[in-house]
């Protein structure tokens, strides 16, 4: 899909849609208890929250907000857990680099990739080209193996 | 899903600014003619309303610090009120929720 902004809704649909797959194949939805389906909810959002931010990343930094080039999603929903690959051929870029930046002066940028990080239990990037990214969450609640 | 606001003028000194769908950053850019207009009005208060906010990324987190700043600057006091589901997790896991006092 062209790696624009304008797009990113219609991605953000799409993993939505794949993070509905993470657990949710073995039985009812409707029998789940209210505490899996807040889980599920938290997975989402936490997933969604990411990837969000790797997208601007891609569309603002690697394409230079110009609307051209492209970026490629695969999606792989397992029962336990989600991996996202994006592919992308803009600029490289150095994750390791990317500072912690300091919340306590409500800094008004720098906060995406400690978002991103933070939302996932891996982010791996890889310079290209292409570029590729690498998101993992597994859906567990927090201090479960 | 495009951002939506609207100010609600409570009275003089106080306002809501109400804001919907997602504030990202496709959309942050709207809402500063609306920021601008606000804090050049000098209010008392200025609530930011957030019960319909369905996603914020970074950069709306952004818009909503440098409201903060900006009416902190002119003396005007803000409060972010409503937010729940993914923009109150990315309030919180930025630790503005208590810069906010979004209990």
């Amino acid at each position: 899909m062209p790696a624009s902004l304008q797009y990113r809704d219609l991605a953000v649909r799409c993993v939505t849609s794949a993070c509905h797959l993470v657990g949710r194949s073995a039985g009812d939805v409707a029998n789940r208890d209210t505490s899996r389906l807040e889980l599920q909810r938290t997975f989402d959002a936490a997933f969604i929250s990411a990837f969000s931010e790797i997208f601007n990343n891609i569309a603002i930094h690697a394409y230079e907000r110009s609307g051209e080039g492209g970026l490629r999603l695969e999606l792989t929903p397992h029962d336990d857990h989600l991996v996202l690959e994006i592919s992308d051929n803009g600029k490289t870029f150095d994750l390791s680099a990317v500072p912690a930046p300091e919340l306590e002066s409500l800094p008004e940028g720098g906060m995406g990739i400690h978002i991103a990080r933070a939302c996932l239990d891996e982010l791996k990037y890889t310079p290209g080209p292409p570029n590729r990214w690498r998101l993992t969450k597994y859906l567990r609640a927090e201090g479960e193996e | 899903m495009a951002l939506t606001f609207s100010t609600i003028d409570d009275d003089e000194s106080e306002l809501v600014l109400k804001l919907g769908g997602q504030l990202d950053a496709l959309s942050a850019s709207e809402l500063l003619p609306t920021i601008d207009k606000l804090i050049a009005e000098k209010r008392k208060l200025i609530v930011v309303e957030l019960s319909d906010l369905e996603l914020i990324d970074s950069s709306g987190v952004a818009a909503i610090v440098a409201l903060y700043k900006r009416s902190r600057a002119v003396g005007t006091k803000l409060k972010v009120v409503g937010a729940r589901d993914q923009p109150l997790a990315i309030f919180k896991l930025l630790r503005m929720d208590k810069v906010f006092n979004m209990a």
